[in-house]
């Protein structure tokens, strides 16, 4: 063993000042490490989250892609649609121009009687032909839960609200003018 | 004030706070009379959309108590250690705040999801705002339990205030979230340099509901901010007092082994 004393010597100062360097590294580090798992955590939650429903057009064009797989389908009721056939709410929702017919399983929301509510509808495509006020379908979604997503507009119970009829310019470029006559 | 003991009393009250708090009582009595009574029902969601009144600004209110507590917590870490008291005075001001903000977000939560039950038709979902606002709720819950985590008090002061600016950048992501992502729940009541959807008696008792509860929120946060500075004292006193003693009593100094059991 080497006794011998050696010629520089680390002042306590010094000592101190290294420790609190690396402590310094560490706790940078680990503060890093946790922002990127945090950051992770929630961009995975926040990837269903976002994906939270598919509107009505969007739903039609990737019919192929979804097949039977579960997911949200979000539009407006067309108020004229809604009748119930043997226990199950039939209607028709419209977003885009684009028109599916719903086939619901279980009590509606309150609010679903409200004329041109939005409504996101949990469920999958079903194939069978009907006929929807946009013409022939090979598909309907058949859902088994629904939401009502009402809008940031609110208005006394004793005035007529605008959107109560429809959003301006909502069905304009639509092809079909049957869905205009009965707003 | 002096105790029946002959104790001296420390009170959080001053005559402004006393003021103040009769202030915030009569507020919210109006604001009461004005979202239950005089406000209509909404023409889609009748009755329910009373929830608004205490839904929208619990939600501004905490923001804002995580804004405060976010300078708070810079001012704390760039001109703490210029001062004498290490700028305690901020990290208590942060901490104050902060509970009121992750208690106005726990009643954001709370009336979101019973208002959501008669709206939506259901209590919870996992969409972007509610996911966001929950995080929210998590993060600065976890703020409050690292200032209770026993530490040198300016070191603690430190390491909260770091967590408090991180956990801020949550709070435009959950505002924007409406906008970012599809959401079950709406878009913002009210946006700057958009014309307000809410029809005048709803708006304007809107408004009022938010003044109201700011003074709700400010008086806890003077309350809580006094509270912390006793609790402080409390701490320094007793510590002061456990020295004393040892001196008194001519025991030797404090050993690790004390603390064995």
């Amino acid at each position: 063993m080497d006794l011998t004393p050696r010629e520089e010597v680390e002042s306590p100062e010094d000592v101190r000042r290294r420790i609190h360097r690396k402590r310094r590294w560490a706790i940078l580090a680990l503060s890093v490490l946790l922002v990127v798992v945090v950051a992770f955590v929630t961009a995975q939650g926040l990837r269903n989250a976002t994906l939270f429903f598919r509107n009505v057009d969007e739903a039609v064009a990737q019919r192929s892609e979804l097949q039977e797989r579960r997911f949200r389908i979000q539009g407006r009721v067309i108020p004229s649609t809604v009748r119930n056939e043997s226990g199950i709410t039939v209607f028709e929702i419209v977003h885009n121009c684009a028109v599916a017919e719903i086939r619901h399983s279980g009590d509606p929301p309150e609010l679903f009687e409200s004329p041109w509510i939005p409504v996101v509808l949990e469920g999958k495509w079903s194939e069978g032909t009907v006929q929807t006020l946009a013409g022939s379908d090979s598909h309907y979604f058949f859902s088994d839960r629904m939401l009502v997503k009402h809008t940031n507009e609110y208005a006394s119970a004793n005035e007529e609200r605008i959107s109560e009829a429809l959003p301006d310019g909502f069905l304009e470029e639509c092809a079909f003018d049957d869905l205009a006559s009965q707003s | 004030m002096t105790s029946a003991k002959g104790r001296s009393v420390k009170m959080t009250a001053t005559p402004f706070t006393r003021a103040l708090g009769f202030l915030a009582l009569a507020a919210v009595a109006v604001m009461a009379l004005l979202g239950l009574v005089v406000s209509p029902p909404d023409v889609v969601q009748g009755e329910a959309v009373r929830m608004l009144y205490l839904h929208v600004p619990a939600i501004w209110i905490a923001y804002g108590s995580f804004a405060v507590t976010s300078v708070s917590s810079l001012l704390f870490l760039r001109r703490g250690k210029r001062r004498e008291d290490k700028g305690r005075h901020y990290d208590r001001l942060g901490g104050a705040a902060a509970e009121v903000g992750v208690l106005f977000t726990g009643v954001t939560l709370i009336t979101g999801m019973l208002w959501g039950k008669v709206t939506w038709g259901t209590y919870w979902q996992w969409d972007a705002r509610l996911t966001t606002t929950v995080l929210l709720f998590v993060t600065y819950l976890g703020y409050l339990a690292l200032r209770r985590l026993p530490a040198d008090p300016v070191v603690r002061g430190r390491r909260a205030a770091i967590m408090a600016l991180i956990s801020f950048i949550n709070v435009p992501i959950v505002h924007y979230s409406v906008d970012w992502w599809r959401t079950l729940h709406q878009k913002a009541s009210l946006s700057v340099g958009r014309r307000p959807e809410i029809t005048g008696e709803m708006y304007w008792t809107l408004l009022y509901s938010a003044v109201a509860v700011t003074f709700v929120a400010v008086w806890l946060v003077t309350h809580r901010y006094r509270v912390i500075r006793l609790e402080e004292i409390r701490d320094e006193e007793m510590l002061t007092a456990l020295i004393s003693q040892r001196v008194s009593q001519d025991l030797p100094p404090v050993s690790d082994g004390d603390f064995d059991e």
